[in-house]
């Protein structure tokens, strides 16, 4: 259970360590939906939802990829929000744990092209390595992927339901 | 032995349609060979028409998360040159600082987790850890550490906030100056553990001369400020680039494909090392004899070796530039020069990681953007790219599909194109998905 840190009840578990958590947001704020991870974290900021957790640390990831292994650093808990496909419908929000996203095989791997490393090579990364990581992903299907710096009514619509899932995420 | 050939790769891991290659033989003869690329600046430099002067520069950082110091700069030199800003030395060491490091974190991915596993053969980044987990293990302590060096300049590892026109809103302490420096220091044993490692890699004997270009300075190896030149013989000042490189639109891609002496060019690390080689420090020229890299140097796949010994360089120089501003005095009152706004025409010219980069805007009276051109290297390097594939493939010929489809992803990724840096989205399968 974490508290905020102006709470006015007196824990009887003061010893007891409170997990440490790093909410990253990824995405392009400049590519339609890609930007919803952002624009998570702005909403967020904007609303002082976690100003009073100091166990409570935002970050806009951008596009970074492999910089994530470093952004976990000294966390406990790993909280990311991404426009993430996962079979489901336009708008569906997804949540899941980095284990139990399916291991690539080299046959379904394919890196053409790219400069910067994906973010599901990077969970396999973290995977391999056995970094200490409770990764959580909490993702919506994007309707647009195209310039432009606004996102689609249909995802803007869900930004409520994901601030929902992350606070219950750490206040559980 | 390929007769016929109908090669289409399009990167399943990234949104439809991003840089797909499309190669279409007949008995042998080429009829179809083009690289796809639907990325445009066009509708950033739209973006960018009736921002203040004091937003582009953070607009065009998000244009790449790999390039952003370097968007970053060319957008601010854009707006300080119409306004007629002058930094001062202090300040242009810190921004050579920050630039040294954006460039070393570009090419240490590229480096290690895209080109090395072509090399080493073994597919992906993945296999790596358990064949060569000192190239996974080295490669993340040196990105870390320009990770760490980009933040402790600009505020954060990607997209800057420090770094605005006029010079920077917060300067490192001293303390940290220091720091950076330990920590580069400390890179020593890992670059020459990467040198061994890296002198294994067989390079492809492939060879097409082009026309290189980059910028140039009469004292420095030029990353973050200097003259256009040309390995045709010639150099220009910056803001006269539209005398010299022309870009247009082709059909098969929204990305505009660049000339200037020649039908193509190249940008990036080849380029530079080609063109300023007698400005690298010695160490860097030293590791770039282990490596056989000689200049002039057409094989495009020593641009793999080109951007390592362009790390070497910049941890010399970095702790050089630190130990200069060091002895001058950090001076908090110099973090910032006037800008006065005024109208005017202002052309950035950098090196992002991946090449040269241009930022031109025009300002009206009060400082609102009027019109904005942004040519990005990996525009100025698309008609390169596909000379050098016309150029390759009847070298490989012989070669079966598979293998002629991985040489030639393997020549594109030499060149570290920016392709799909924009996006993000995930596509994941998940276990027992209901």
């Amino acid at each position: 259970m974490i508290m905020p840190k102006n709470t006015n009840i007196i824990s009887t578990k003061d010893n007891v360590a409170k997990a440490n958590y790093k909410i990253i947001g990824f995405g392009n704020i400049y590519m339609g939906d890609d930007g919803v991870g952002i624009r998570v974290i702005e909403e967020i900021r904007k609303r002082n939802l976690f100003n009073d957790y100091d166990n409570v640390i935002l970050i806009e990831g951008g596009t970074s990829g492999i910089d994530l292994i470093f952004m976990i650093n000294d966390s406990d808990k790993v909280i990311i929000i991404d426009a993430i496909d996962a079979g489901q419908d336009i708008g569906e929000i997804v949540r899941f744990n980095i284990n139990d996203i399916e291991h690539y095989t080299k046959d379904n791997f394919k890196s053409f092209s790219l400069h910067d490393v994906n973010l599901l090579d990077v969970f396999n990364l973290i995977k391999k390595l056995q970094l200490k990581s409770d990764i959580t992903v909490i993702g919506v299907k994007p309707k647009v992927i195209d310039y432009g710096d606004k996102l689609s009514p249909e995802i803007e619509d869900k930004i409520n339901n994901i601030i929902s899932l992350i606070q219950n995420e750490v206040n559980n | 032995m390929a007769e016929n050939l109908n090669i289409e790769v399009t990167p399943i891991s990234r949104v439809e349609g991003h840089g797909d290659l499309v190669i279409n033989m007949k008995n042998r003869k080429i009829e179809t060979l083009i690289l796809r690329i639907p990325e445009s600046p066009r509708f950033f430099e739209a973006m960018l028409v009736g921002r203040n002067w004091t937003e582009p520069s953070h607009i065009t950082s998000r244009i790449c998360g790999i390039c952003s110091v370097a968007h970053t700069y060319a957008s601010i030199k854009a707006t300080e040159t119409a306004m007629g800003v002058k930094p001062n030395n202090q300040l242009i060491k810190l921004r050579k600082l920050i630039f040294h490091h954006e460039c070393v974190q570009s090419n240490v991915l590229h480096v290690y987790f895209l080109a090395a596993p072509d090399f080493l053969g073994v597919g992906s980044v993945f296999p790596l850890i358990e064949t060569n987990p000192e190239v996974v293990n080295i490669a993340l302590r040196l990105k870390k550490m320009a990770n760490d060096m980009v933040r402790i300049i600009g505020g954060r590892a990607v997209h800057p906030i420090t770094t605005v026109v006029g010079g920077f809103t917060k300067l490192p302490t001293e303390d940290e100056m220091y720091q950076m420096r330990d920590m580069l220091k400390s890179a020593y044993p890992d670059l020459e553990k990467s040198l061994k490692i890296l002198k294994t890699l067989k390079m492809p004997s492939f060879e097409r001369e082009t026309e290189y270009l980059s910028i140039t300075d009469k004292n420095d190896y030029a990353l973050y400020d200097g003259d256009i030149k040309s390995s045709d013989g010639w150099i220009i000042n910056d803001q006269d680039y539209l005398t010299k490189i022309k870009e247009k639109v082709v059909q098969h891609s929204t990305g505009k494909h660049c000339w200037a002496s020649r039908d193509s060019f190249m940008v990036g690390a080849l380029a530079r090392v080609n063109n300023n080689f007698d400005k690298l420090s010695d160490n860097a020229k030293n590791y770039a004899e282990e490596l056989g890299l000689k200049v002039p140097c057409y094989n495009t796949f020593m641009n793999n070796f080109a951007q390592f010994v362009e790390v070497i360089h910049s941890v010399d120089d970095s702790i050089k530039l630190i130990e200069s501003i060091l002895d001058d005095g950090l001076d908090k009152d110099k973090a910032m020069v006037d800008v006065k706004v005024k109208a005017g025409r202002g052309v950035g010219v950098v090196e992002a990681p991946r090449g040269l980069l241009i930022h031109d805007y025009a300002y009206d009276e009060t400082g609102k953007v009027l019109k904005a051109n942004l040519i990005i290297p990996t525009n100025m390097n698309y008609a390169n790219i596909e000379k050098d594939m016309q150029a390759y493939l009847p070298q490989i010929i012989s070669k079966s599909e598979d293998e002629i489809r991985f040489d030639m992803e393997m020549l594109i990724r030499a060149y570290d194109p920016c392709i799909s840096c924009s996006t993000h989205m995930l596509n994941v399968k998940l276990i027992n998905n209901k």
